[in-house]
């Protein structure tokens, strides 16, 4: 299809153009620079509208006179030019190296080339989003385009993904780039299942500029998908396998000096008797049973861990550092990815199938998914109809934990040793009738009873066809659907303590204390198993009608699509569950106590839109290029029979202009300079970004009512204000894009700003009117930045071939005006603890609680002058912004022979975050910063003399209670001393791969070509050393409240492995 | 050609469809009610108000010195440090959103014909600004609950609101008697069943707090006993006999228990919730029941240690002897296990009971507040009976109220103990504190706090986890209305809960 379009635009474009001289027929062969065979390459003489095709064998014939140039192309290869001096022609063609000539897909599937284009693009190839061998897409792009933040805010075997360019620019809304495959609309759950070796490539528009095609859905910028298509050829068959293991990178930094242990000295400070050294207090606050860490420091002697079981039988041992225990308690991932693909096409018909199996055994011990995805992409060629199909079922289960197993891990004491803890239900220490820790249950079974068990079945794919009325008119239209059908089951096995736990278990001799008393704290409560059953299917459908005119008038070539496009997306979520289960381990509600839980949701919005796209310029001037676009969109979302149509449909436009420098003034052409191009646009996009039935104002069941035939409604508490309409965002943008040295160097700089007005924004407004949120249209943000991408290619000529590139993204914003009164307000988090929205500032902003800090000198903390502790400052006070306003990636590819060597690190930085796990590990005592249990003074610290009231340097007043209540009661509610810079240097991938030399692997008779590699994806993270906590980029939420994570994010993981690819 | 005008055609009928407003109207929400009864609203309001009693309630038990924390959990800062922000403890969020549906309810009921829910409704709402007014002090009133028409409400000075909340109960007691409640919706009234005559002695008993809450307040005599009279001569009189009570309709299902029940004690399958080991009895109230041989009461308000016995409900696994109660010296950091300590008691907690209803307002408060009033006010007031009979009767109506026999009320009030016999007490008023203190423990613990921020008595021992003499006065006005209406917030000037009093705490 590709190749199809682009020899038609080649061909239209230059049969305007006549040449007449001696004609003759010239054949020749084409082949590409390792001498390969290039089959099918278009060949034709410059000037004239005929084209011939080269066969499979790469011949072609073609009438052509001496003095012509012949113009060869092929998709994937760089146009050349030959002149057809001779009758027999030997013609190479190169891999396409840089993309200026290439023709890009942009937004609506309209095609341009390179030169034409008014705004920032980016494309990452297949060869780049699989040099880390990913199962995630959106994973394998991090780092690899500039202004494109891939965030993995939660790890898992089902990772949580968030995709932003360009930074956040609605300060409620969503700030994710919209998902194109292959020219639908789709959402993240077929972004989160497409298989990354079926994409060849994916173009990355990332303003709102080149979206703005794509209606409100584009405002935030597109990563438009283009799955690869069968190349012309003969059968082509190629089976990979990649076998990639996990481990956990790292995790927070641990003490490794103190066991169990609470507050258990019975004296209060200054009372008679009170012992004055801490490391007698912490011996009486050692206690076999504690979550807490606070007791005496090891000493290798033997204790018992936990209380006596029913069978008389109790853990002693010793008092010790088990070192890496919690490291070990993790397993070692494993996954497995088979994929095969066979493809194949002639002149008019191509054809891809592919089938991938998935399988991944997470870190979290019994965490699996499992997916399996078929793909089908054909196309075919009548005359002057083309048609295109593609499909794609994928089927994929998870099976992981429901249970915060990182929290339960990192919580647990160092001296006792976890891995023997794995099997509960045999061994008896393990089981929570035995289980040491009075509190916290064990992980293993904490992990084993909570199970989220899931499958999605997904189909999408479209069909197309295009019809060739004329020369100058093509008709298009494409009909695409994603049916994503999840169904799942969340159960908490049941588990009944015995009498002996709950009533008897006891601590003996000489480990028993005066205040002990029998049976196990957590016995308590029984579990009492729960079931939670759901499904929910989400239905997308998408079409596309498109006129596409190309009509000289005059001397002004234009090319013009018109557009009508359609878009539905329906879902449905039916949950059923109950709290309590009566037989063991029979997972259905009908097995219950109780009422039936569950509820239902339906959603569906459409949208209809016209739009045209208008590229123009005036002949032998086409080093200029002006693009027009303007959409009218109708929403649903804004829709009330009783409204006007001004507040459901809206227009808007765009325009951008291109300008070849080197080809408008070729003596600035030079052997330094090759290629200058200027670019500039200006674009007003709407979007309707309000929640789904945002207008209403909802009456929904009270807590718990029904009771029985009893009803209870509540009148909801966001207030919707009755003129809401859709918001806009104005774009504008200057770039340049410059080959030098022979093309060896490429320099693509933008600037851009976007400034959005209006945003339908749920304001905290005072719970005192009555309503928590009011819906409404206020405010302005900016959003601003600049971006460079370097390519270099270090050596091209030798037998090594480098190439680096380098980009460097700058993003920042800035809330410029919020609701009249309201000059800031909080997204969530905790209460000492919140990501903020404030006026004048960039958002999110990190605000906590925190130290005073004397005036006089301000590195010096408060204490309170009688008891040493630091004084909390309640106030929230700002952290600094939680975005990432610089973002760097550096790529390298280096190939020497059949030896090919990427990499790619990522930087980002300039933000904060605050780690609620920080504040966790302090309550159990587990953290390294609280080591210090000895007799101290707060460190950097001064306190108010209560006479002078002046702040004196604190060199006196020492800390009452070191061994605990400083870091439980105190250090632990200062979140200030959880915030960190949250910048990191990612080695995101690294590929090593061997081409097995064509000679030896066609001797196999077998294989065509064989490929090798070993490849790693995270292998090593660079922290902030004040970020003793987990990895920056996670976040307890996915929405734009970032910046704040806890516990139950799996940590942070490295990724390496091998392939084998084998082309049959 | 033929495709040509058939894509023509096509496109035609594609364009004609979308341009169809009936494409789009798929926009009303499939997932609530897009309108509301106001029957409907009210039911959930009162079980919204009844609800959210439990977490200030638990609060003012502490604050009063009635219960402390059982040292299985690290020691609260908040609450017994009173390093509390303005992040924690925030009742006025919830309260305002619950304010705002009876505010729907006030505005709607004519609409729906039902005039009958607006007295209710205005009773309610006095009930919730008062909370409001005893935790926070100044609040938005005149400018509250009017949505969009005013976004930045600004704050009414606290006695100004007290007074407004008399006229409206006298508003709501107009309604009451002026609409008779439709049967079909009497279900929905979760707290009388539909009965008027109830709602308006509730009313009044509420006007009676609300004006003996001032009773310190110096040059309040006159206007309170005013109001007093205006109540006696309206006729309907106090609740007696009997708690008010909400109950919607507990069924033994997960979340559609007594929450109390269910935070404390037991699931809806009788298993005993981790929560059951917090509260403790302090050592103080232990000390001061057995101190004056008051052990039926105590063994109704505590369990002794090693809790209820789960195959005997209601009933202490440990003879319940006095000498077996073990309180916690409150705020006690250490040296006192869940294992060692007393349970919440059989008064709110007793397996398998898990459909009582929450109770509002008890009668015992209201014969108390009758005695506070002949006593202070003598003949000024037009009531019948004399302090002591009020105060008699309100510990007859707490015994009734505890499940304790009423046979063992005389000896208590005969034994010549001081805070018991009220003929040998020397201190009156001191005597209806301490037993109205220890009447609106556990049924309304924030009531207690307010009693013992009004009178300073019983005389409970400071929170052993802090550092002077402070105790807690009041709540910070919560982050999120400084966040939203910080100009308002901030005209109240500086608020310091342990040093700044609601305006009826005098001392």
């Amino acid at each position: 299809m590709k190749k199809i379009l682009s020899s038609l635009f080649l061909a239209v474009l230059c049969s305007l153009i006549t040449a007449n001289a001696q004609v003759r027929s010239v054949t020749g062969t084409v082949k590409d620079e390792k001498g390969v065979v290039v089959a099918y390459a278009t060949v034709k003489v410059k000037g004239q509208a005929s084209a011939v095709v080269a066969d499979e064998k790469g011949n072609f014939k073609i009438n052509a006179a001496a003095n012509a140039t012949l113009q060869v192309s092929a998709t994937g290869f760089a146009s050349t030019e030959v002149r057809a001096s001779a009758t027999s022609l030997s013609i190479t063609l190169n891999h396409q190296v840089d993309e200026l000539e290439n023709v890009v897909v942009t937004a609506q599937g309209i095609r341009k080339k390179s030169k034409e284009i008014g705004y920032s693009y980016s494309k990452v190839s297949s060869d780049e989003i699989t040099v880390g061998h990913s199962p995630q897409l959106t994973q394998a792009l991090a780092g690899k385009v500039s202004g494109l933040a891939v965030y993995t805010v939660n790890n898992s075997v089902d990772p949580s993904v968030k995709v932003v360019l360009r930074g956040y620019r609605s300060l409620t809304g969503n700030n994710e780039a919209l998902v194109v495959i292959d020219g639908m609309q789709t959402t993240a759950t077929a972004l989160a299942l497409i298989n990354p070796n079926d994409v060849e490539n994916v173009s990355i528009l990332k303003g709102g500029q080149a979206a703005t095609l794509y209606g409100s859905a584009g405002v935030n910028g597109a990563l438009v998908i283009t799955t690869k298509q069968g190349a012309k050829g003969k059968l082509k068959v190629s089976y990979t396998n990649t076998t990639n293991f996990e481990q956990v990178s790292f995790l927070p930094a641990f003490q490794n000096q103190y066991g169990s242990g609470s507050q258990y000295y019975p004296l209060v400070y200054g009372q008679a008797g009170y012992d004055p050294s801490a490391l007698n207090r912490a011996k009486e606050n050692w206690r076999p049973y504690e979550n807490q860490q606070y007791g005496d420091a090891y000493d290798g002697s033997q204790r018992i861990a936990g209380r006596v079981l029913a069978d008389g039988t109790s853990l002693v041992i010793p008092y010790a550092d088990v070192p890496n225990v919690r490291l070990n308690s993790f397993d070692m991932g494993l996954s497995q990815n088979h994929q095969a693909s066979f493809q194949g096409g002639d002149e008019t018909s191509s054809f891809y199938l592919s089938v991938e199996n998935n399988k991944i055994n997470g870190i979290v011990p019994g965490d699996l998914s499992d997916r399996t995805g078929v793909r089908v992409k054909s196309s075919k060629e009548y005359g002057k109809i083309s048609t295109s199909f593609n499909a794609a079922f994928t089927q994929a289960y998870y099976d992981r934990t429901g249970s915060d197993f990182q929290n339960d891990i990192i919580n647990t004491a160092s001296w006792v040793d976890l891995t023997t803890m794995r099997n509960w239900r045999t061994n008896p220490f393990a089981n929570p009738n035995g289980y040491y820790n009075d509190y916290y249950n064990n992980p293993y079974f904490n992990k084993d009873i909570n199970r989220l068990k899931y499958k999605d079945a997904n189909i999408s794919g479209n069909f197309d066809i295009t019809y060739r009325a004329l020369p100058w008119l093509q008709f298009y239209n494409r009909l695409g659907i994603m049916n994503n059908s999840r169904t799942g089951k969340n159960t908490v096995e049941k588990f009944q303590y015995s009498d002996w736990a709950k009533n008897s278990a006891y601590i003996p001799d000489p480990w028993t204390h005066e205040d002990d008393y029998p049976g196990i704290y957590r016995a308590i409560g029984d579990v009492l198993g729960s079931v939670a059953d759901y499904s929910t299917t989400e239905n997308v459908v998408n079409n596309e009608f498109q006129a596409r005119i190309q009509k000289d008038i005059a001397m002004v070539q234009n090319k013009l699509t018109l557009g009508y496009s359609l878009y539905q997306r329906y879902t449905k979520s039916i949950s059923i569950s109950s709290s309590s289960i009566v037989v063991p381990e029979v997972y259905n509600v009908a097995n219950r106590q109780g009422n039936l839980g569950g509820g239902e949701a339906n959603t569906t919005e459409r949208k209809f839109g016209y739009y045209a796209d208008l590229n123009t310029n005036v002949k032998n001037m086409e080093w200029l290029n002006l693009n027009l676009t303007a959409r009218y969109d109708a929403t649903s979302r804004f829709f009330k029979q009783t409204r006007n149509a001004n507040q459901y449909s809206y227009l808007y436009y765009g325009g951008a202009l291109s300008f070849i420098l080197t080809d408008a003034i070729p003596a600035l052409k030079s052997n330094t300079l090759n290629y200058a191009k200027l670019r500039t646009s200006y674009n007003k996009n709407g979007n309707d970004n309000i929640p789904l039935y945002g207008l209403d104002l909802s009456y929904t069941n009270g807590a718990n009512f029904p009771y029985g035939n009893n009803v209870g409604l509540s009148v909801g508490n966001t207030l919707p204000d009755a003129d809401l309409k859709p918001e806009f965002v104005t774009a504008m943008e200057v770039g340049g894009e410059f080959s030098m040295f022979k093309n060896r160097v490429n320099l693509d700089v933008s600037w851009y700003k976007q400034q959005s007005d209006g945003q339908v924004l749920t304001v905290k407004v005072p719970n005192t009117t009555g309503f928590s949120n009011l819906l409404i249209n206020v405010g302005q943000v900016d959003n601003w930045g600049y971006e460079a991408d370097l390519k270099v290619q270090v050596l091209r000529d030798t037998k090594v071939k480098w190439d680096v590139n380098l980009k460097y993204s700058f993003n920042d914003n800035k809330v410029v005006d919020l609701f009249p009164g309201i000059t800031a307000f909080a997204y969530g988090g905790y209460s000492y603890a919140t990501s903020n929205v404030i006026l004048g500032q960039r958002f999110p902003i990190l605000k906590t609680n925190g130290y005073y800090y004397s005036a006089d000198n301000p590195t010096l903390r408060r204490v309170s002058p009688t008891t040493g502790y630091p004084v909390q400052n309640t106030a929230l006070t700002e952290r600094g912004g939680t975005l990432p306003r610089d973002m760097v990636g550096l790529g390298s590819t280096v190939t020497y022979k059949d030896f090919r060597l990427a990499f790619n690190f990522e930087y980002r930085g300039g933000n904060f975050m605050y780690s609620d796990l920080g504040r966790q590990m302090t309550f159990t005592g587990s953290g390294a910063w609280t080591s210090n249990r000895t007799d101290q003074i707060f460190a950097n610290s001064y306190y108010i003399d209560p006479v002078s009231g002046k702040d004196v340097p604190n060199t006196t007043v020492k800390v009452r209670e070191p061994e605990y209540a400083l870091w439980v009661n105190n250090y632990r509610l200062i979140s200030e001393n959880f915030v960190a810079p949250a910048w990191f240097i990612k080695l995101r991938d690294v590929n090593l791969s061997y081409t097995i030399p064509s000679a030896i692997v066609k001797k196999s008779k077998i294989f065509s070509s064989a490929n090798v590699a070993l490849y790693g994806r995270n292998l090593f993270t660079i922290i902030d050393s004040k970020n003793q906590f987990t990895d920056p980029e996670f976040s307890y939420t996915a929405g734009n409240g970032s910046g704040i994570s806890n516990t139950s994010q799996t940590p942070p993981v490295r990724q390496f492995g091998f392939n084998v690819n084998f082309v049959f | 050609m033929k495709l040509n005008k058939l894509y023509i055609a096509a496109f035609l009928v594609l364009v004609g469809t979308g341009c169809k407003k009936d494409y789009l109207d798929v926009n009303t929400k499939p997932n609530s009610l897009p309108t509301a009864t106001p029957a409907y609203v009210l039911a959930n309001a009162l079980n919204v108000s009844a609800a959210s009693l439990v977490s200030p309630n638990e609060v003012g038990m502490f604050w009063s010195g009635h219960w402390t924390q059982s040292n299985g959990y690290i020691i609260s800062t908040t609450l017994f440090s009173y390093a509390f922000t303005n992040g924690d403890f925030n009742y006025w969020d919830g309260t305002y959103d619950n304010l705002y549906d009876y505010q729907y309810v006030i505005d709607n009921a004519t609409e729906y014909n039902q005039d009958y829910l607006k007295g209710p409704a205005k009773v309610m709402k006095a009930l919730n600004y008062q909370k409001l007014v005893d935790l926070y002090g100044n609040i938005p009133y005149t400018d509250a609950l009017k949505g969009v028409g005013n976004l930045a409400p600004k704050f009414d000075d606290q006695k100004a609101v007290y007074e407004s909340l008399i006229g409206l109960l006298d508003d709501g007691i107009k309604d009451l008697k002026a609409n008779a409640f439709a049967s079909t919706y009497a279900s929905s009234d979760i707290v009388f069943k539909g009965s008027n005559s109830s709602w308006i002695k509730f009313a009044n008993s509420l006007k009676l707090r609300i004006l003996m809450r001032q009773s310190r307040v110096s040059g309040r005599d006159a206007y309170i006993t005013a109001e007093i009279n205006k109540i006696i001569a309206e006729g309907s009189g106090f609740i007696t006999g009997a708690e008010v009570g909400a109950n919607p309709g507990y069924v033994a299902s997960a979340g559609q228990i007594n929450p109390i029940y269910n935070n404390y004690g037991y699931t809806e399958t009788g298993a005993r919730v981790g929560n059951n080991n917090w509260p403790r009895i302090t050592d103080f109230l232990v000390k001061k029941l057995q101190a004056t041989n008051d052990t039926f009461r105590l063994k109704r308000l505590a369990y002794a240690p090693g809790n209820e016995d789960i195959a005997n409900p209601g009933v202490s696994v440990k003879p319940e002897i006095a000498a077996n109660y073990i309180g916690i010296p409150f705020g006690s950091s250490a040296g006192y296990l869940p294992g060692a300590s007393s349970a919440v008691g059989p008064v709110l907690l007793v397996r398998g009971q898990y459909n009582r209803p929450i109770v509002i307002m008890t009668a015992a408060e209201v014969q108390f507040n009758l005695a506070e009033a002949k006593q202070r006010y003598g003949s000024t007031v037009n009531l019948t009976g004399t302090a002591q009979s009020y105060y008699e009767e309100g510990v007859k109506q707490h015994f009734r109220a505890v499940g304790a026999s009423s046979a063992n009320v005389a000896a208590l009030l005969t034994s010549k103990i001081d805070d018991c016999d009220f003929t040998t007490t020397a201190n009156k008023l001191n005597a209806i504190a301490y037993q109205k203190w220890l009447a609106l423990g556990y049924f309304n613990g924030l009531e207690a706090w307010s009693e013992y921020r009004k009178n300073n008595y019983p005389v409970t021992p400071n929170s052993k986890n802090y550092v002077g003499t402070a105790r807690p006065l009041r709540l910070w006005y919560p982050g999120t209305e400084l966040g939203s209406n910080g100009a308002n917030v901030n005209a109240q000037g500086t608020i310091d809960p342990l040093a700044t009093r609601i305006f009826w705490d005098v001392d």
